[in-house]
């Protein structure tokens, strides 16, 4: 890690947080806006790499720890540690990781295939390890059961495989302008 | 907001050392999973409750700060019980109701620089061995914390910009600014960082890790420092 390094991930960081008070999508649940927060860890993966983009996420969950309100809707502090979707906070962690991994894998060729290359990547991580690191905290740790816990959290698959989307769009788009290794 | 210590200065619970609060939460937090019976564990969520509002923090700010996390408890608790069996449901219920009320004084009693010392002092061991390196965590901890309002400015700025030529907010017109700024300033406060001779990084460990200082490797895509330092 060079200075360089670390100064991403904590302004990252700080992006991730940014991206969890605008309300970016318009719902159609007034008053339950949908943030970019989880938009944020995936281009955390996926354009930082495996170990920044995971360090920048655990950047956030350390402010979560000390009480800061980071996370979307004003939420933080150390009940967010113990709640039942801790799952989801700390499966970030592996989220962003895993994305980096894939796209460093993925991420070749022209623009259609990068895209494409990057949404599995965003896909894989923020979806997929994220949801069983979610899911698997809150059935074993609430007691609430797997299948109620599957069931319970795949309403919420939709809208981040369409931020899985859009980080690739983003990814593509950023790198275009400006080229950043993944390491 | 929450966080920041909220609690009013008199609480008792502000004197207790920081560390000593999070070792008692640890233990607290594995103790009542040891604990089987509903009726004792009504009875610990009912102290933690009280042990919570001795902080003096009001009622209804106590009330704003958990309803979410207490929703989210309440529609497992009804899921697990009409689907299943309301007694183990319950129970867990209430473990977990009485972790929240403790986590959540403990926040509400310490303050973000006491946390970041504890933290710190958590990280001494191992920045002793070499594992990790405590300054430069606690340099990245301080960034982010200072780079937040800055960016949400940023993110303000562009809406407003797209706003103004009658651009509905739409996340990838907001994402893709917002990021190649962020990507650009982290170069411009490197080098700043850099130049008022913050020490290079150790070899090994996790944070430390990697070499390149000297002779750090090609910036890919380098545009300098196209965004001034400004807003501050």
């Amino acid at each position: 890690m060079t200075t360089r390094d670390l100064v991403l991930v904590g302004l990252f960081a700080a992006f991730i947080v940014v991206l969890g008070m605008v309300p970016a999508i318009p719902t159609l649940v007034p008053g339950v806006p949908i943030t970019l927060q989880s938009l944020g860890v995936m281009l955390a993966g996926t354009l930082l790499g495996p170990k920044r983009g995971a360090l920048a996420v655990i950047v956030v969950i350390a402010l979560v720890g000390i009480g800061l309100p980071v996370l979307s809707g004003g939420r933080g502090g150390l009940g967010v540690y113990v709640g039942p979707t801790a799952g989801f906070l700390f499966g970030w962690i592996a989220a962003a990781f895993v994305a980096g991994v894939v796209a460093e894998m993925l991420d070749h060729g022209n623009r259609v295939r990068r895209f494409t290359g990057v949404f599995i990547a965003a896909l894989i991580g923020g979806v997929l390890v994220l949801y069983a690191a979610g899911i698997a905290w809150l059935a074993l740790y609430t007691g609430l059961g797997w299948s109620k816990a599957f069931f319970g959290s795949i309403a919420f698959v939709p809208g981040d495989a369409l931020k899985a989307a859009i980080a690739a769009l983003v990814t593509v788009g950023v790198t275009e302008n400006y080229p950043i290794a993944r390491k | 907001m929450i966080g920041l210590a909220s609690a009013p200065e008199t609480s008792w619970l502000r004197r207790v050392p920081a560390g000593a609060k999070l070792g008692g939460l640890l233990v607290f937090g594995g103790a009542v999973f040891l604990i089987g019976s509903a009726t004792v564990l009504a009875f610990i969520a009912g102290a933690a409750a009280l042990f919570l509002r001795s902080t003096g923090r009001p009622a209804t700010a106590l009330a704003r700060d958990l309803a979410w996390p207490i929703g989210v408890l309440l529609f497992v608790l009804g899921a697990t019980a009409l689907l299943d069996d309301p007694g183990p449901a319950l129970v867990s219920f209430l473990r977990l109701l009485a972790i929240l009320f403790a986590a959540h004084a403990v926040t509400l009693t310490t303050t973000t620089a006491e946390l970041m010392a504890a933290i710190e002092a958590l990280l001494a061991p191992l920045d002793r061995r070499g594992l990790v390196d405590a300054g430069r965590v606690s340099l990245t901890l301080t960034l982010a914390i200072r780079f937040i309002p800055v960016i949400a400015e940023e993110a303000r700025e562009i809406r407003d910009a797209q706003a103004a030529r009658g651009l509905a907010a739409h996340p990838l017109a907001l994402a893709v600014p917002l990021a190649v700024r962020v990507l650009v300033r982290a170069e411009a406060v490197a080098d700043a960082i850099e130049a008022r001779g913050f020490a290079a990084p150790r070899n090994g460990g996790v944070i430390s890790g990697a070499v390149s200082s000297p002779g750090a490797p090609p910036r890919p895509g380098h545009m300098g420092p196209t965004i001034k330092d400004g807003n501050e």
